[in-house]
């Protein structure tokens, strides 16, 4: 495993519902991002699609494995490259039946999905009437490291990314598609969620205007100690390329050992208020 | 219910941060229809004015034409002269049609016709307006930009398929108050940034008058409705009457059918209205 990763952010604007389009920006970017020379490219949720798809969304549906899967898994492979974009997963079984899906790719081929848990429904956001919620936070072990991955709104709740560090994540790779007027809670909490769990984050976000929702950008790699790695423009397509090194984990988790001061007692207390909330 | 302090400075906006975001959206909407710029009608009001303004700023003035249409029961010399002064400070095209023959053959030609109900009339002027705004897009294969401000559009202080009839309104989302502030910031000049506002559909038509609150007290009661304030306590902050507010807010809701597609009862599979949703801009 590398010690030593170099991350892209690649922070696209799509067009929705035009997978080709989408789908041919984000080789160009690959391949850019290789020349950066980055093991690890991330683009922003729903990347492949866009974000507001509304009743488009059924029609812009593929299963996973599927057709674009398999045509980045090749392109992972050829480019010898990891890749992380956001798509609509149909289920198998029911062809109605979508999750909001952040997809891996390595270049020895597919290696796993995390389907969004936290599916937002309320203001501007009508997540539920679409997706089914997702049930796992699982990581998975490559040569880049152990990577969790996480979805915009997920990263309002802590115990998501809580759950993936305990699992052994060194590495958090959060996919989202923000509007400007959430920006600053997001800049909070990408932030807090890193420093608490003393964890890399990687948090990549859209740009571009859909139905009158202007995403703002503002990508980040962010170090366990908080610290901003490298950051992506606000509102305007950018691919910064950041490095981390997992040496420094063990620093930061002595400095601030937030993981060996947990109180696991309080995590039973935790689940019996929240479920007579 | 939520409590907020409603005072003036709830309503100042990161002004830098407005401009940028709405002369984005106008441009980006423009490329995605494949329009050749916009049309606006440009009353020489700071709505209009600001929209005409920050659509210049965004497209290039080439790609702006304002239309001033006035007619002869409301003309106004000051009106015109601060429409022009806009448009050459911000390098727009302008040009003035008066729309008083075309208002005389309509009125000549409805049997109904009652020279006494002045709001039929003054409605029939902002909808001969929206015929000339749309014949010129048409032609120019441009879009139409509306000047509408949340005050307005949530009192439903407009009339319906008349002013408020475009394809983009970029400042639909600030109240009156605050158009004001961003009409200053871009270099409006204070006269208009600060004159009363007048949807001039009959002499001497004054919007405060005939809504009967101050903007800047209707706005903040407009604000707190948004934000799900009681009006017992949106009244008791502001000092102003209940009965006050709850005619605000009874006038903000019952006015939901003119911001809305005609509704239409459920008999299909998916309705348009309700629950036939695509996005607005796709592929």
């Amino acid at each position: 495993m590398l010690e030593e990763v170099n991350i892209a952010l690649s922070q696209i604007s799509c067009k929705i519902g035009d997978k080709k389009h989408n789908l041919n920006k984000m080789k160009e970017q690959i391949k850019q991002a290789k020349k950066n020379g980055a093991n690890l490219i991330i683009f922003p949720e729903l990347a492949l699609t866009g974000y507001t798809l509304k009743d488009l969304v059924y029609e812009s549906a593929e299963p996973i494995p599927g057709p674009s899967t398999n045509l980045l898994t090749e392109v992972a492979k050829k480019e010898n490259i990891h890749i992380v974009f956001g798509m609509v997963e149909q289920s198998t079984k029911a062809s109605a039946v979508l999750y909001n899906t952040a997809v891996l790719l390595s270049p020895r081929g597919f290696v796993g999905k995390y389907q969004k848990m936290y599916l937002p429904t309320h203001s501007v956001f009508e997540e539920k009437r679409y997706f089914r919620q997702g049930s796992g936070s699982p990581i998975f072990e490559t040569d880049i490291g152990k990577l969790g991955l996480i979805i915009c709104y997920d990263v309002f709740f802590p115990e998501t990314v809580r759950l993936l560090r305990l699992k052994g994540a060194q590495l958090i790779l959060c996919v989202s598609a923000s509007p400007a007027v959430r920006r600053k809670f997001f800049e909070v909490l990408t932030v807090a969620r890193a420093i608490e769990n003393t964890v890399f984050l990687a948090y990549v976000n859209l740009v571009g205007i859909e139905d009158g929702l202007q995403f703002w950008g503002g990508s980040r790699l962010i170090s366990p100690s908080g610290s901003i790695i490298s950051q992506a423009k606000y509102d305007d397509e950018d691919l910064v390329t950041g490095k981390i090194d997992y040496t420094d984990l063990k620093r930061t988790e002595t400095f601030v050992p937030t993981l060996r001061d947990l109180r696991p007692e309080l995590f039973d207390s935790l689940k019996e208020q929240a479920e007579t909330l | 219910m939520i409590t907020l302090e409603l005072k003036d400075s709830i309503l100042k906006l990161d002004l830098p941060s407005v401009e940028a975001k709405i002369k984005r959206f106008i441009k980006d909407y423009v490329g995605k229809c494949g329009a050749k710029g916009v049309v606006l009608g440009v009353s020489g009001g700071v709505d209009s004015c600001t929209t005409a303004a920050l659509a210049a700023l965004s497209l290039g003035g080439d790609n702006v034409l304002g239309l001033m249409l006035p007619e002869e029961e409301t003309f106004n010399a000051t009106d015109i002269q601060h429409a022009r002064s806009v448009a050459k400070k911000f390098a727009f095209n302008l040009e003035t049609i008066d729309i008083s023959p075309t208002l005389r053959a309509c009125v000549n030609s409805l049997p109904v016709y009652d020279k006494n109900d002045k709001l039929s009339k003054g409605n029939l002027k902002a909808r001969i307006r929206m015929i000339y705004l749309y014949y010129y897009a048409n032609r120019l294969q441009r879009i139409v930009c509306g000047s509408s401000d949340k005050s307005e559009t949530m009192m439903g202080y407009f009339t319906k398929w008349g002013d408020a009839a475009a394809d983009i309104t970029p400042l639909m989302d600030l109240y009156k108050t605050q158009v004001r502030q961003l009409a200053l910031h871009i270099g409006l000049p204070p006269e208009i940034a600060t004159k009363p506002s007048t949807p001039a559909l009959w002499p001497g038509h004054l919007a405060e008058e005939e809504l009967g609150v101050k903007y800047e007290t209707l706005d903040l009661v407009l604000y707190g409705l948004e934000h799900f304030m009681a009006t017992e306590e949106i009244a008791h902050q502001l000092n102003v009457s209940t009965r006050l507010v709850e005619e605000i807010k009874r006038r903000w809701q019952i006015m939901e059918h003119k911001r809305r597609l005609p509704l239409t009862t459920k008999l299909g599979y998916r309705t348009i209205g309700t629950d036939f949703r695509l996005p607005y801009t796709a592929y």
